[in-house]
């Protein structure tokens, strides 16, 4: 999964500058997806809600897209090692106006479980066993 | 455009330490909970799918391209994975994140619609209407 990071890069590009840069991110994503690297994209939005605390109860507005940590949208390639992922990062025309690419493997099963061997049986036990209880509900 | 009133946002879930210090019988229950939420979210369609994400990646920044090992090893911003949500508005994505079990244990949610639209590509099209009839990004 790659995220974009600084979804405000555009700032103090002219016009000009703008327009060809957005040509240079279409042509990078159609060409992604002409090899078939794409599984999914998106933008996101920038108004957004962080939520925390037991059962949710702080529920704020953020988080602040002005900042360059900000995720502004993301998108899960299909590679075929780390190596690969980074160097199709590395492509992405925006880098030179101050984004970053965080670039992340997407795991099959919890990271959790994966420190805990011991606990997998039981989880899924217990998983079996509420989703029967939500069924029958 | 979206013509139907669901509309879809994207539940990142963040903090990678949040477990540590945990009995083995409160991450058994933590990761049971947490898997039977994702499992009956998908039955109920209103999740189209989410993945844990493995804690080491690489970040992409810089007119170099620089690549750094990242995003960092532990933190409470990092993020750990996501779900997709299809659901009627931002109630509802906010209601189940507030059913996140790990909120309890420090971790945090945030709440991002999904865009039709990039941001930058909208504020280009607001400087120069016409200019970006490509395909969406």
């Amino acid at each position: 999964m790659l995220l974009f990071r600084g979804p405000h890069w555009d700032r103090g590009l002219s016009t000009e500058e703008l327009q060809q840069a957005m040509n240079k991110v279409m042509a990078w994503f159609e060409g992604l997806a002409e090899r078939g690297k794409i599984k999914g994209a998106q933008p996101l939005g920038g108004e957004g809600r962080v939520i925390s605390g037991t059962d949710g109860r702080f529920v704020m507005d953020g988080p602040f897209t002005e900042t360059k940590e900000a995720v502004g949208g993301y998108l899960v390639l299909q590679a075929d090692s780390l190596t690969e992922a980074v160097e199709i990062a590395r492509s992405m025309p925006t880098l030179r106006y101050g984004i970053s690419v965080e670039v992340r493997p997407i795991l099959a099963e919890c990271p959790i479980l994966q420190r805990h061997p011991e606990l997998v049986q039981r989880v899924k036990d217990h998983v079996g066993e509420q989703l029967r209880v939500a069924v029958a509900a | 455009m979206n013509t139907t009133t669901k509309s879809d946002y994207l539940l990142l879930f963040r903090g990678n330490v949040w477990d540590r210090g945990l009995s083995p019988a409160q991450l058994q229950k933590v990761v049971s909970d947490w898997m039977a939420w994702f499992e009956r979210l998908k039955a109920e369609g209103k999740c189209a799918g989410g993945h844990p994400l493995e804690d080491e990646g690489k970040v992409v920044f810089g007119k170099q391209r620089t690549v750094a090992d990242g995003p960092f090893a532990e933190s409470k911003e990092a993020i750990g994975g996501y779900f997709y949500l299809t659901v009627a508005d931002e109630n509802e994505a906010i209601e189940i994140a507030q059913q996140c079990p790990g909120l309890e244990y420090g971790a945090v949610v945030e709440v991002r619609p999904v865009a039709d639209v990039c941001s930058v590509r909208q504020r280009a099209e607001e400087y120069s209407p016409g200019q970006f009839a490509g395909a969406r990004a």
